[in-house]
């Protein structure tokens, strides 16, 4: 039963991502006060992407190819790491947020070798920029995770949900704000959204992510599409369960796993709700200031480790 | 009533935590009006503070206090702020003269300090660890705004941090001083950014900026 809960909840991250950029985009029209695109507009792209033939340029080779399904892979995978419903995991050992980092590192990697592959001068330069933005939020990601860890005493991501739910609310420590200040900002550098990539822009000069698929289409493209909106999802998720994931169902039950449910999208509500707000009234960085941004990310999560030792136990 | 006064306790202790989020991002904010709003933001946690103590301590001039800090530190300076902003027609910036990163690790080797600086205190006297040491931590991060801060307004709102940090001390470890004293240190304060207000005004027109780092010479 349990193992049947942990696969709808990793179905629920792959299948429901596209309908959280669909109700982001949807946020931000109307705060521009425009009616905007229906919410499941995303699906419909897909779909219609994957209807179509894959056009390929004439110097690529067999990464180009191979890049997507590597990225989507690699989504997926770290999607079987993270608790929604209930405080444990499809997939869950010791030390498995280092490879949830590197998975989605993994993925960053090999669609930055496909954008090199495609040959135009877009693709090198998201690529290069690309590279610039994760290198500087690997740090600040796997230190924010720790901190937690360390303060959990559990060395996985179920694990540190478990310990987590069994806290008070309202004793929130130094660290669990720290590292919820770090791993913000590195959800925002490292799925591409708005102070530091503009998800919607196709400006030669600003693009990142865009850079990097210009050269893709049909198939490739929905799987890229599909990966980049599956990790936004899985790393709000991964904010949810590790600082607010307060009702989840502690036990299999109808009536828990429903409130968990509703409850764990009135979250995901909110996350989009504040994103789409980040969105709308942040200006993008210039791109030398990205990494100022991110060194400040480093800096919050470092302190975030060492203030693990100022916690009583 | 114990219900209430748990729950205030518990009030007390974990918001102070998010004094340090406002000390963090004081410290790397790129523009004074972001800075004032934090300013703002970092008071009314102090209101809060103020009114929460009054409920568990059941001290009604706690509430008049509270209402005070509202009127004055959570709404009047921070207008006050954005009117001389506006007035002195400067550039938005703070001109910081370390970078972001090296503020924030500044500021939270302040953090760390604090704690270590409360710990012995905090084991004799039952206050709350962590609202003290945001206290202290106050004082130094505003110390740390006048000194690494070029420009004139900041060093104003340095001062007004670190005013923050004493207040709330003091609240901590005698729940508030005399309703008398408070009064007058408000009104002190108030003076004070009148004065410093004019003094911005009149270092421009002398000079033609507000940089602080190149006030060398008398000039008549």
């Amino acid at each position: 039963m349990t193992t049947a809960i942990n696969l709808i909840q990793a179905l629920l991250l792959i299948l429901g991502a596209p309908l959280v950029g669909g109700i982001i985009g949807k946020i931000k029209a109307w705060m521009q006060r425009r009616q905007g695109a229906s919410i499941w507009r995303p699906y419909f792209e897909i779909a219609k992407l994957f209807r179509k033939g894959d056009l390929v340029p004439p110097s690529a080779s067999w990464v180009f190819h191979f890049a997507p399904k590597v990225l989507f892979g690699t989504s997926v995978c770290a999607v079987a790491f993270v608790p929604v419903l209930q405080p444990s995991a499809l997939l869950a050992f010791r030390g498995d947020f280092f490879l949830f980092v590197y998975l989605l590192a993994l993925g960053r990697f090999f669609l930055s070798l496909g954008a090199l592959d495609g040959g135009s001068a877009f693709g090198g330069m998201g690529a290069s920029r690309d590279a610039l933005v994760s290198t500087l939020a690997e740090a600040p990601f796997l230190l924010g995770l720790a901190a937690v860890s360390i303060l959990a005493v559990h060395a996985d991501i179920a694990g540190m949900v478990t310990w987590t739910l069994q806290q008070d609310v309202l004793k929130i420590s130094a660290v669990h704000i720290l590292a919820f200040t770090s791993l913000a900002m590195v959800v925002l550098a490292e799925t591409g959204r708005m102070p530091v990539d503009n998800p919607t822009t196709h400006l030669e000069l600003t693009m990142i992510h865009e850079g990097m698929v210009l050269e893709y289409s049909g198939p490739s493209l929905a799987l890229v599409e599909w990966a980049s909106a599956i990790k936004l999802h899985v790393m709000l998720a991964l904010l949810i369960s590790l600082f607010g994931p307060w009702g989840m169902a502690s036990t299999v039950s109808l009536w828990g796993l429903g409130t968990a449910v509703l409850l764990y999208l009135a979250k995901v509500a909110v996350l989009a709700i504040l994103l789409a707000l980040v969105e709308s009234v942040v200006a993008k960085l210039r791109m030398y200031l990205v990494p100022d941004f991110l060194g400040v990310a480093a800096a919050v999560s470092a302190l975030a480790v060492i203030f693990t030792t100022l916690v009583k136990r | 009533m114990g219900l209430v006064a748990i729950a205030t306790g518990k009030f007390l202790s974990s918001f102070s935590v998010f004094l340090f989020l406002t000390v963090l991002l004081m410290v790397v904010a790129r523009r004074i009006s972001t800075s004032v709003l934090l300013f703002s933001l970092q008071s009314a946690i102090i209101t809060a503070e103020v009114f929460a103590t009054g409920v568990r301590e059941r001290l009604p001039a706690a509430y008049v206090v509270g209402a005070l800090v509202l009127l004055i530190k959570v709404i009047a300076i921070p207008l006050v702020f954005f009117r001389l902003v506006d007035g002195l027609k400067t550039p938005r910036d703070v001109k910081a003269s370390t970078t972001p990163t090296q503020s924030v690790f500044i500021a939270g080797a302040m953090i760390y300090l604090s704690y270590a600086a409360v710990h012995s205190f905090g084991q004799t006297v039952h206050v709350p660890e962590d609202a003290l040491a945001a206290a202290v931590a106050l004082i130094l991060t505003g110390s740390f705004l006048m000194v690494s801060r070029k420009k004139a307004l900041m060093q104003m709102l340095g001062l007004l941090v670190l005013e923050n940090g004493i207040f709330l001390a003091a609240l901590l470890t005698t729940f508030g001083m005399p309703l008398v004293i408070e009064i007058g240190i408000f009104f002190d304060i108030l003076v004070g950014l009148l004065l410093m207000g004019i003094f911005t005004f009149r270092i421009r027109d002398t000079f033609d900026h507000l940089d602080v780092t190149k006030l060398r010479r008398l000039r008549g």
